[in-house]
């Protein structure tokens, strides 16, 4: 019968789905059934729970959610370490807050915050339509170059000389970015491959680009030449190292909070990212949706690259930019937020404390700073974990459906 | 095979509770299965019918209470168990190798095998005998993609009777038969009790427990409910073991007077359309539904129900080889979602909601560009809650908190809502897939209301149902499709099962339907 496979196909997308309705959670639903068969005349919505027992939800809520539990599980883990290895926890722990924040060290922390902070960006906007953006550093990379061009080419007046490269850097990240949407849509390769193979040969050519064409003469060094006054970012009052960017990005981080909770698009690109048919069938183009949320991302990993270049020492050294490893603390910040948005520039901020601090704590405490690896590593794997034993639980339930 | 008390049961679930969180799927059941008996287990869904049978096949362990075969307790950890056991499971959704023949499927994991090498022969010979015996002919060397579902089905046993089960569990084994298809399930099944086996037989269809089966356990939130011969039974009985009450009767609601000889709100004209490989699905369907008329469309699964109403949501946009057109009011549609059709999907969980989002939001789902949504910055929050307020009460839909996810509700009141949404709306035509699927009876009764109201506003609406007895009571008019083709038109007083039934097999074409047909070419001119 030439029917056949639609009937599979037909049982596969409309049934089974039914049938993972009706899991573990359907015996939940079947009570609620019960009350509405037994108890009719309770009519309309049952209000939600008011007050102080509200107060003690919410802090409950906070406390049990999954990033703090990760955060304090790895923690105590390397906790454990260091006991383990004969370090002091007494003495280490307060000399990497230390390295991180005082003795004059919170200016550099901000200063690595901040690109932290785009990049992490760049992979949750495209994250919240259910696109993975694992291309940060070549997107980074070539908007990175584009800007030290641009700033060493064209002369311009101040202001514009600093905005000009922004923008076109901004716009080099999207368009690199943007090259895995039609793949994803039309021939249907995950993002999440693309942006990675494209990102390695991105940050190739930047490379070739600033030891070549770019090249600062007679150095012999791999670094374009000091870009002109003009194209410098300028520094915050009272500090060296942060720039403008910081506001900058802070302000665009409000701007997408904001079209996240609030705008028409933000809810369209979450409700794709949630349920990608789901979207479809509410007339949403999520195809258009993948294409805006990867180069929107690309645009800000392209914009970090410029506040990099842009900044001190304003110049575009190479690897200068990739050797920190923004692109990829910025993905495990984003991963911990675990679907909170507004979680995004705390898990950040941690994030780059626990980084920035590495070095401090080696320098009082004799602790390597590996160590703060490990409990970035180990923050993941947490949250990792939590992820599957949630993945596992419906599969599970979705099996009892569909296997009785 | 009488069914003889005084054996020990086949197969026996002795206190079986089963709790998933907080919830009590299965609360202290007993149940126990005769020698050569079929026994029904019917419930609503949830009433934890298929928790029990996750049990019984050993994917599931209960947390109290045990399983025995014939007297004598037995531990089951993983379906392997269950096989070796005797116990075999008929899954709704066939597990089978869509590229491998008959024979290979049936032996696939316990291959007859000749000096280490798969003996083809054997398993094609081991086919033929099981076939001979138990009346299950089917072709061993046939691909199973090329064969339709009920004989795919009888693989199924097949599989399990090779792998010698004594107890054969079958869960909605007549959600994608045609009535015909079914009751020569029903025979096959008696020639397998004939030979000592068992069957249990999973089911919601209370027609069919009366018909088929020998014995009846009835579920209703996770206990047993009633015990009953289907002899001395009667489908009232039933019910009211099901739901706790009993149904009103079950009243038509087709329209009392037939819609104006007027234009069409919906037509469709020859439309014709392939799959990814070049396989026609649509061949050439026309037919049109005018406001205040429900168009019922009757098939087996796979007829080409999927791509019709895919089309005509503008879900599907057309493909290479595809012709004919959708009209709305006379106008043709380009691809694309058209916001003046309404359309309640099959799939509520994938298609219909995002189960992680809140019943607010999925409640807005195709308005948010409107302007009465819209706030100072973007999405108003408050018109979005005042909208699903409004929507919960209208539809009496029971939600703690409409910032709750939707995945919180209940079947019956998600399907409620989805129907609140797209009818809210007020759109002239109205697709509606399996309104009442996964849908309790109480709840039922409301969505068929809700329909039918619909209809009397004037709205065209386009109901494809699996449930006969639904499309009976709503349409004024049914289609029947098979093969891609309208190849019976029926008004809703003659759609009985036999004329359906008959038409859904492709046995009557247009003109043996008499005079009401359309045939082919449906009404559309």
């Amino acid at each position: 019968m030439s029917g056949g496979p639609t009937v599979d196909g037909h049982d596969a997308n409309g049934q089974h789905a039914n049938g993972q309705h009706a899991d573990g959670r359907d015996a939940n639903e079947h009570h609620t059934d019960g009350r509405e068969v037994d108890g009719r005349g309770v009519d309309g919505p049952v209000p939600g729970r008011r007050g102080a027992g509200a107060v003690v939800a919410l802090a409950g809520r906070i406390v049990l959610a999954p990033a703090v539990l990760a955060v304090a599980g790895a923690l105590v883990l390397t906790t454990l370490v260091m006991l383990a290895v004969g370090v002091d926890p007494a003495l280490a722990y307060p000399a990497l807050v230390r390295g991180a924040l005082y003795d004059g060290n919170l200016e550099y922390t901000i200063a690595a915050f901040v690109p932290t902070l785009g990049m992490a960006l760049a992979f949750a906007i495209p994250l919240r339509a259910g696109e993975f953006n694992l291309g940060g550093d070549g997107q980074m990379a070539l908007g990175g170059v584009v800007a030290a061009a641009l700033a060493l080419n064209v002369t311009l007046p101040a202001g514009l000389g600093v905005l000009l490269p922004l923008v076109a850097a901004a716009l080099t990240g999207a368009l690199v970015a943007g090259i895995s949407a039609p793949l994803r849509t039309r021939l249907g390769v995950p993002a999440i491959v693309t942006t990675l193979l494209v990102s390695t040969p991105a940050v190739a050519l930047a490379s070739y680009l600033v030891r070549f064409p770019l090249a600062e003469q007679g150095t012999g060094n791999a670094q374009t030449p000091t870009l002109p006054d003009a194209a410098h970012l300028p520094a915050l009052a009272g500090s060296e190292y942060v720039t403008l960017g910081l506001p900058l990005i802070a302000l665009l981080t409000a701007a997408w909070l904001l079209a996240d909770a609030r705008g028409v698009l933000g809810y369209e690109i979450r409700a794709t990212g949630s349920n990608r048919e789901f979207a479809r069938y509410g007339g949403v183009a999520v195809n258009r949706l993948a294409a805006v949320t990867l180069a929107g991302g690309g645009a800000f990993a392209g914009l970090v690259g410029a506040l990099i270049v842009l900044g001190p020492p304003y110049r575009f050294v190479d690897g200068a930019l990739t050797a920190p490893g923004y692109t990829f603390t910025a993905i495990a910040a984003v991963l911990l937020a675990t679907g909170r948005p507004v979680a995004v520039p705390f898990t950040v901020a941690l994030l780059t404390i626990l980084s920035a601090g590495g070095p401090g704590m080696e320098r009082d405490a004799g602790v390597p700073s590996q160590l703060t690896q490990i409990v970035q590593g180990l923050i993941i794997v947490i949250v990792a974990v939590f992820a599957t034993v949630r993945h596992v639980r419906r599969r599970r339930n979705a099996r009892t459906e569909a296997g009785a | 095979m009488a069914v003889s008390p005084a054996e020990p049961p086949a197969a026996e679930l002795v206190g079986v509770s089963k709790r998933f969180g907080p919830v009590v799927a299965n609360d202290g059941i007993d149940l126990a299965i005769a020698k050569g008996e079929i026994h029904a287990v019917v419930g609503e869904n949830g009433a934890g019918k298929s928790t029990l049978m996750s049990i019984l096949y050993g994917l599931h362990r209960p947390d109290a209470g045990h399983v025995a075969r014939n007297g004598a307790r037995i531990r089951l950890r993983s379906p392997a168990d269950a096989i070796s056991h005797g116990l075999g499971m008929v899954h709704q959704h066939f597990r089978l190798f869509p590229e491998l023949t008959v024979a290979e499927n049936v032996v696939i994991g316990a291959e007859p095998t000749r000096g280490g090498v798969l003996d083809l022969a054997a398993a094609r010979r081991e086919v033929e005998r099981l076939g001979d015996l138990y009346g299950l002919r089917a072709d061993p060397d046939a691909r199973i993609d090329g064969l339709p579902v009920g004989i795919r089905q009888r693989v199924e046993i097949l599989k399990a009777l090779y792998r010698r089960a004594e107890v054969l569990i079958l869960d909605e084994p007549t959600a994608v038969l045609t009535p015909g298809e079914a009751t020569r399930l029903f025979d096959v099944l008696r020639t397998v009790t004939a030979t000592g086996a068992s069957v249990v037989l999973v089911t919601h269809k209370l027609t069919e427990v009366l018909a088929a089966g020998d014995r009846v356990t009835v579920l209703r939130r996770g206990r047993v409910t009633g015990r009953f011969d289907t002899a001395t039974t009667t489908a009232d009985e039933l019910v009211m073991a099901m739901i706790g009450r009993s149904l009103g009767p079950a009243t038509p609601r087709r329209a009392t007077r037939p819609p104006a000889d007027g234009p069409y709100a919906l037509e469709v004209r020859d439309l014709r359309v392939r799959d990814r490989d070049g396989v026609p699905r649509l061949d050439g369907v026309s037919f049109g539904v005018r406001p205040g008329e429900i168009v019922g469309i009757a098939g087996v699964a796979g007829s080409g129900q999927r791509e019709l109403l895919d089309t005509v949501t503008g879900l599907r946009g057309p493909g290479r080889g595809d012709s004919g057109e959708v009209l709305l009011s006379g106008a043709p549609v380009r691809r694309g979602r058209h916001p003046a059709v309404a359309y309640v999907p099959e799939d509520r969980r994938g298609r219909a909601t995002s189960p992680g989002m809140s019943l607010a939001e999925n409640l807005i789902m195709g308005d948010q560009r409107t302007p009465a949504l819209r706030g100072r910055l973007g999405l108003s929050a408050s018109a979005v809650r005042e909208r699903a307020r409004t929507l919960t009460e209208r539809f009496s839909i029971r939600a703690a908190s409409v910032s709750d996810p939707i995945s919180s509700l209940s079947g019956g009141n998600a399907q409620k809502a989805v129907l609140a949404r797209e009818l809210s709306r007020g759109t002239p035509v109205i697709v509606v897939e399996e309104p009442t699927q996964g849908v309790d009876v109480g709840a039922q009764e409301q969505i068929h209301a809700l329909i039918a109201d619909a209809r009397d506003q004037g709205q065209a609406v386009l109901l494809q149902s699996s449930e006969l007895t639904e499309l009976r009571a709503l349409a004024d008019r049914v289609l029947v499709m098979f093969e891609g083709r309208v190849v019976a038109e029926i008004t809703g007083e003659e759609a009985g099962d036999e004329r359906l039934g008959a038409a859904m097999t492709g046995a009557t074409t247009g003109g043996a339907s008499g005079t009401t047909t359309g045939g082919t070419s449906g009404a559309a001119s």
